[in-house]
This record gives C-alpha cells, sequence and structure tokens, in this order.
C-alpha cells in the first residue's frame, strides 16, 4: 500500500529538510510583514525584519515529496522501516533542542 | 481582526490539547472501566479522536501561521529588546516542534486509520507522544508569550 511505503519516508524527510532549510537558510519564499510583501526565495530584510519560516515549510514539504518520488521504485522492492516515522522527527526535535540551547543559557 | 484569530488560535488549541491528550492517554495508559473522571478521561476509543486532531492541528496551525506577523513585529522585538531570552527561545522552539509535527502528519494519519493494524501498536504511541508534547509545549510557550506581550 502507498501510505505504507511513504508517510514515514516523508515525515523523515520533512524533519531532516527542514532542519536543513532553517540552519542553512533556504527558503523559497520570503514575507516582508511591515511591507506585506512577498519574495521567491531567500531575500535580505528590507525594511523592516524578514521572515522565513513560511519559505522553509515549503522547502521542507516540495523537498520530502521529491524524496517520497524518487523512494518510489526502491520502496517497491523493500520494505520500508516504520520507526523512521517518528524517529527521525524525535531526533530532529532533539537536534533543535541542542541547536537553540544558546537561549535558555544565557 | 488580529485579537479576534489570537482567541480562534488559543480556543482550537484548547480542543486539539483535549483530543491528543484524550489519545494519548488511552495508548499509554489504557483503562477498560470508566468509573471516576480520570478513568473516563482514559478509557476512550483513541482511534475514534485521529481525524479530528488532524483537523484541529491543521485549524491552529494555520491560524498561528497567520497572526505569525505581527507577533514578529510586534512581540519578538520587544523580547529580545528586553533582553527575554527564554521567552523567545521557547518560542523558537515551539516553530520548530510544531513545523515538524506538520510533517508527521500523514504517517500520523498511517498508523491510526481504523481497522487499526496491530503491527502498528508501537509507532500509534510514539506518534501520539510526540504530536502530544509538541502541542502541550506549544499551548504553554503561547500562553507565557501572550502574557508576556499579546498581540496588538
Amino acid at each position: 500500500m502507498l501510505a505504507a511505503r511513504l508517510t514515514p519516508i516523508f515525515a523523515a524527510a520533512f524533519a531532516v529538510l527542514y532542519l536543513l532549510a532553517e540552519q542553512l537558510n533556504i527558503a523559497l519564499v520570503t514575507y516582508h510583514p511591515r511591507i506585506r510583501e512577498w519574495g521567491w526565495l531567500t531575500e535580505a530584510p528590507r525594511n523592516g525584519p524578514s521572515m522565513y519560516w513560511y519559505g522553509w515549510l515549503a522547502t521542507a514539504f516540495v523537498g520530502a515529496c521529491l524524496v517520497c518520488l524518487i523512494s518510489l521504485p526502491y520502496t517497491a522492492r523493500r520494505m520500508v522501516p516504520t520507526w523512521i516515522g517518528w524517529g527521525v522527527p524525535l531526533a530532529t526535535m532533539l537536534a533543535f533542542v541542542f541547536l537553540l540551547r544558546a537561549f535558555f543559557f544565557r | 481582526m488580529i485579537v479576534f484569530l489570537l482567541i480562534l488560535h488559543g480556543l482550537c488549541s484548547v480542543a486539539l490539547l483535549g483530543a491528543v491528550t484524550h489519545q494519548a492517554l488511552s495508548v499509554w495508559w489504557p483503562s477498560r472501566k470508566a468509573r471516576g473522571l480520570v478513568t473516563s478521561f482514559r478509557a476512550v476509543h483513541g482511534a475514534k479522536f485521529t481525524n479530528g486532531i488532524i483537523l484541529l492541528f491543521l485549524a491552529t496551525f494555520i491560524l498561528g501561521g497567520v497572526i505569525y506577523p505581527p507577533y514578529r513585529l510586534a512581540v519578538r522585538t520587544y523580547l529580545e529588546s528586553a533582553r527575554l531570552w527564554t521567552v523567545n527561545g521557547s518560542f523558537e522552539l515551539k516553530e520548530q516542534f510544531v513545523a515538524i509535527s506538520l510533517g508527521m502528519l500523514p504517517f500520523y494519519w498511517h498508523v491510526w486509520r481504523q481497522p487499526l493494524d496491530e503491527a502498528l501498536a508501537g509507532a500509534r504511541r510514539a506518534t501520539v507522544a510526540l504530536l502530544c508534547f509538541a502541542v502541550w509545549f506549544g499551548f504553554l510557550t503561547g500562553h507565557v508569550v501572550n502574557n508576556v506581550r499579546g498581540i496588538f
């Protein structure tokens, strides 16, 4: 069944790609809240702060869809381990706790 | 309008909190008999909450995304200038936890789909625990941030 094959891969890929997008600041779109304008890819701030969170989500979503598409032939031959669907997101959450620790130890 | 959306975001998150906690306790601390308040809370059919949890998560997430720009302009700048690093960092963590949970939703839907697959019992426990943690963390952080400085 397609959902059994692809959903654990999507969850794992989304988490890893989101972490990479956030750390490397790879955003598909940028929002400039003060002037209420959108821009493509990662843009420098324009007249106020810029927001990349929507762009990171879009990067992770598109990337995870591509990973699922690429892994489709592989999953037809081999069983995808179910634990990656929750284990990788859990590891990513822990990685964020580590990466953002500076906020809590100032 | 933003205040209305913020309140709606909070109300959706309360409903989500209740649903996901029901489901988490039904698998981590199950009860067969619904005698008192606590046992009744645990003695629910967890799988029946799945679609509701997904819909509430999406609604709360979208509303949070809509009210995020006013937060970025008015609240975060205040948190930075007031050097409230723990509050600011907690919101940063919330942002990342809910994003990762969003990506996990299709897998969560798959493992909780009825009829329940016994082979996926462990995945069900793990996914609902992660989702429950992210929702509780997000709710408490949002509540504290709103107490420090609300959107206006």
